[in-house]
């Protein structure tokens, strides 16, 4: 019995002092911060560091894991708690679906200096933005430049191809292409080429409001021509052309971009962050000899598409109102902040939130100058849909692509066609 | 002459399963080991190039935050292993030694339970901790932490009390000892490998728990599996700071093994 | 009032019982029945994580999952196939070992410590070490085994040969817990029947199958069912190794509850879909432990 009256009271004792801490905790004026350990949140949140300190406001860091950041914030978020965090990174793949449960920021200062409809995302259904940006986030083609002269670059998907083989028998690398292909790293192979042959998941292509994709009647492209003859281009990369890792349709940005920064691929394609890392010497063994271009282009292509989407902060609606002010005020500090944003570019590559300090670098830095060129100046596309079940469609894509790859190659157009049901089921199951 | 060659033979068999097991059970920890020392350009060709370095080390032991975990995860595995043995030692015994219906619906319920996937049971977990106020505390990740091994840990302590002979308990029971007295005083001490044995897997399973502590540890509770998780970001694995944190998070997971062993063999001479 | 005329209803023996009974019973009602009674709850409703209404829609998610065909032809296969390799291999090592490290050999408590190793690092670490080891262009294991000589196998990208490296990434991370239980177990053997089958020159083989083994009979059968149990829900190393590719092709059952939970925030199917698993699990457990029971039986 002892033992059982021991066990109970030491029970009280720490629910007491648990309890105790958390009130304690809650008793100071502070703001607490949840993001990932991203390079690029990690310097974001730096330049709101330095002014909370300004500001007389503490500031909390919660770094959560990203394996379980979005159940994490969205169960946060649906039920209402108050007391975890002030402000969340968001990002336009779930803006949509949070929208709901987050406190509009149109009153933020420089909450609307973006690329156009860049926003558009983390609207609520009056259309009022629910993030500010933090940075902009985009894919591109890496390239060995002790390899390919600016003048060499490969334009179409064929060039690619002939570059790559050249190089190989030359025995100057070992791979021509290496990219992530596996679930959620679908942009950097299968989604760069889709997009850049006038191809995308739903027809029309590009098209992202879902009144138009509805009206049309959300028809999956998934074996439409352009679609297959992207297919055709990656099994033959894999499998006949061999310019491509056999085991390349497991790899996520790890493995490709291991390959790559030891040397082995002559091109990549990766998140723009990865400028800094690819030309840092202690981080890869290419250093100094990495550039940057635009995309290849495919037969049906009508010119080069890129993709672009903003990283955001946003701020629960839930928040009794001196903190939701005090949140907005270090929000507005940080988009007004031209010399942390341009720190926060030069550290990791990560574009500065608000665009006129664009202009600024515009003038003065050249690599900026090139990334705009390649990034802003085409087309751009985003890179997800924007209803409920759009990760589930994500997942049947990638699922059927990598099928097509395994199979034969005559085999693809039917592959393909047999994902169409259910691409098309995902997005209107829940009309 | 022929039981001489026999004997050799049999002798270089068990040389030949030794190294063998050796290699097995080794080789993936010295890869860990080698990667950890291997600078980011180098860290998954470990095989290619010959630089090395403890700056991984020195970098992850710079986040406080990795150190704070570590002592979390500490205090977190040694109160749940005495506490979870604590409660599932009487809880097996009375699976083994009595029956009826108490006992009946008692393994009923462990077996259902157990049979129930994790990943159906962490989010509303969430929920619960949440609505008992007590989300992002050490007793929040505690008491789940000792939830998740009742069922197994009463069910293999039954194993355990089910191969010791209970006639020196009743023995104990007609000699005037209460029932308390003869779990207590003789079944308890017979079991005692036994529970050695589970008081170190219950340790480790704690040490290196991942699921629960991603969802239930939140800004004041960090434990090192889920710090060890940051490393994994929305654009690729910091894999050389998280295979110098693995590593890290091994030496006292090491300690605890070695320590236990000797408790293990120790028990068995009580 | 009246029909309770003793304390409580309970006599001296079930008071007893209950006491024995009473924290573990507290602890797992309030951290694993209340979440679980609230996840089944989730699976009679419409319920997404971003959009928690809640409609009571009946048994529609169970039919939903019991009319999946990658569920019912891909996922239970692959979950069976895990669960029936990785315990009977990691059973019959941990035996093998658990023999050779119960006798007396020069640095022997080396080696108790080495089989222990797997045990110390977290799951998770192991798997994402294998995935890089067996990478086909920088896996260090691959080379090693292409140096030896062997054919290249393309270990993570085609079905059978990843589902074969998850089986052996989980038969090694589970080898070390059934060596350590069952060489707890066989300390814990009286010596009687040993020295008698030494008296009679019984061969170590015949010891172990005649001696050890039945005596070991109720650890083994535990052991089996927990572990049977836990290889059913295996996650982590099937999800870092394969992700339950290539395209699906070696997805369990916990990868396809995650997928609905994690990735669909579908908590209403996803918890359906568990609920169909512990039921699935409820049955083969009862079977399995008539097999081993049999099984051991007839081995005595």
């Amino acid at each position: 019995m002892r033992m059982e009256n021991k066990l109970a009271r030491a029970l009280l004792v720490g629910a007491f002092s648990a309890f105790c801490a958390s009130t304690a905790a809650q008793a100071e004026t502070a703001l607490s911060i949840c993001y990932i350990n991203h390079p690029v949140q990690v310097a974001n949140v730096a330049i709101l560091e330095k002014w909370a300190v300004k500001q007389g406001v503490k500031l909390n860091k919660t770094v959560t894991s990203y394996a379980v950041y979005l159940p994490k914030i969205t169960q946060m978020l649906t039920s209402g708690a108050n007391d975890q965090c002030d402000i969340i990174w968001n990002n336009d793949d779930w803006g949509q679906d949070l929208a709901q449960y987050l406190e509009p920021l149109e009153d933020v200062p420089n909450a609307r200096k973006v690329e156009v409809g860049q926003l558009e995302p983390f609207h609520t259904a009056d259309g009022k933005t629910t993030a500010v940006s933090m940075t902009t986030t985009a894919g591109i083609l890496f390239y060995r430049t002790d390899l390919i002269s600016e003048a060499e670059l490969p334009k179409t998907w064929d060039d690619l191809v002939k570059i790559s083989q050249t190089l190989q028998s030359e025995k100057k690398v070992k791979w021509g292409y290496v990219g992530g292909m596996s679930y959620t790293n679908t942009f950097f192979s299968f989604w760069w080429t889709l997009w850049n042959n006038s191809c995308d998941i739903y027809a029309p292509a590009y098209e992202r409001d879902n009144k138009k994709l509805a009206a049309n009647g959300w028809k999956p492209m998934i074996y439409s021509p352009c679609q297959v003859q992207t297919a055709e281009f990656w099994w033959d990369a894999l499998n006949s052309k061999k310019i491509s890792p056999p085991g390349m349709t497991t790899y996520s940005r790890d493995e490709a971009n291991a390959i790559f920064q030891a040397g082995d691929a002559a091109f990549t394609v990766a998140d723009t962050t990865f400028l800094g890392s690819f030309n840092n010497s202690e981080r890869s063994s290419v250093a100094g000899k990495v550039g940057i271009a635009p995309f290849p282009v495919g037969p049906m292509s009508n010119g080069v598409h890129t993709w672009i989407d903003v990283w955001g902060w946003s701020i629960p609606k839930t928040l009794p109102n001196d903190r939701k002010t005090a949140a907005k005020k270090l929000l507005g500090a940080m988009l007004g902040d031209p010399d942390g944003q341009i720190e926060q570019w030069n550290q990791t590559g990560g574009p500065p939130p608000n665009t006129d300090v664009w202009r600024t670098l515009e003038k003065k830095d050249a690599t900026w100058r090139r990334l705009h060129t390649i990034l802003f100046k085409p087309d751009h596309v985003h890179a997800a849909y924007y209803f409920r079940n759009w990760a589930t469609v994500h997942k049947v894509y990638s699922d059927t692509l990598i099928r097509a790859m395994k199979g034969k190659r005559e085999d693809i157009a039917a592959t393909l066609k047999a994902g169409s049901d259910a691409i098309h089921a995902g997005a209107t199951v829940n009309d | 002459m022929i039981a001489l060659a026999l004997h050799t033979l049999r002798h270089a068999i068990f040389a030949i399963s030794i190294a063998a097991i050796f290699v097995v059970f080794v080789g993936p920890i010295a890869i860990l080991g080698l990667t950890s020392i291997r600078p980011a350009s180098g860290v998954f060709y470990i095989w290619r190039g010959t630089n090395f370095t403890f700056n991984n080390f020195v970098e992850v032991l710079h986040q406080s935050q990795v150190v704070e975990a570590m002592w979390n995860s500490f205090v977190l595995s040694t109160l749940a292993t005495i506490l979870s043995l604590g409660i599932t030692v009487g809880s097996g015994y009375m699976l083994s030694r009595f029956g009826g219906w108490i006992q009946r619906s008692w393994f009923t319920t462990i077996y259902i339970f157990r049979t129930v996937p994790y990943i159906s049971w962490v989010l509303p977990l969430y929920l619960v901790n949440t609505r008992l106020g007590i989300y992002d505390t050490y007793i929040g990740l505690l008491l789940p932490h000792i939830a998740v091994h009742v069922c197994f840990f009463s069910w293999l302590m039954k194993g355990f009390f089910d191969g010791i002979n209970p006639s020196m308990e009743y023995a104990a029971l007609i000699d005037g000892c209460t029932r308390w007295g003869a779990f207590y005083r003789v079944a308890l001490p017979a079991a005692m490998p036994g529970i050695a044995a589970l008081a170190i897997l219950c340790w480790l399973s704690t040490w290196n728990e991942f699921l629960f502590a991603l969802i239930l540890s939140g800004k004041r509770t960090p434990l090192i599996t889920s710090t060890m998780a940051q490393f994994v970001t929305e654009t690729g694995t910091e894999w050389n700071l998280m295979s110098a944190t693995a590593v890290l998070a091994m030496m006292p997971a090491l300690l605890v093994t070695i320590f236990g062993q000797k408790y293990v063999i120790r028990g068995l001479r009580m | 009032m009246t029909a309770r005329s003793t304390k409580f209803g309970f006599d001296e023996r079930e008071r007893f019982m209950l006491f024995l009974i009473a924290p573990a019973g507290i602890v797992l009602v309030c951290f694993e029945i209340i979440p679980i009674m609230i996840g089944m709850n989730a699976s009679f409703r419409e319920w997404s994580l971003v959009n928690p209404q809640r409609t009571w829609v009946g048994p529609k998610q169970y039919i939903a999952v019991f009319t999946d065909p990658v569920f019912l032809k891909m996922v239970l296969p692959n979950t069976f196939v895990l669960m029936i390799l990785s315990v009977g291999v990691s059973l019959a090592l941990g035996l093998a070992l658990a023999s050779l490290l119960n006798r007396p050999f020069f640095g022997r408590a080396i080696m108790r410590t080495i089989i222990l190793l797997p045990l110390t690092i977290a799951p998770v670490i192991t798997a994402t070490m294998m995935r890089w080891s067996f990478n086909d262009q920088f896996g260090v294991i691959t080379i090693f085994l292409s140096y030896l000589g062997l054919p290249d196998v393309a270990w993570l990208s085609d079905r059978w040969p990843s589902f074969a490296l998850v089986i052996m990434t989980d038969i090694w991370i589970w080898t070390p817990w059934f060596t350590i239980i069952m060489l707890a177990a066989m300390q814990g053997l009286p010596p009687e029947p040993f020295e008698a089958a030494r008296i009679d020159a019984a061969t170590p083989w015949c010891i172990f199958r005649r001696v050890t083994l039945p005596m070991l009979r109720p650890v083994i059968i535990v052991c089996v069912l927990i572990r049977a149990i836990d290889a059913f829900r295996t996650f982590d190393q099937v999800w870092i190794l394969t992700g339950g590719g290539p395209a699906r092709s070696t997805e369990v059952f916990s990868v396809y509850a995650y997928v609905l939970a994690f990735v669909d925030l579908d908590i209403g199917r996803a918890a359906a879909a568990a609920g169909i698993g512990a039921l699935i699990m409820l049955f083969v457990g009862v079977g399995l432990y008539r097999l081993v029971n049999r099984s051991m039986e007839v081995s005595r």
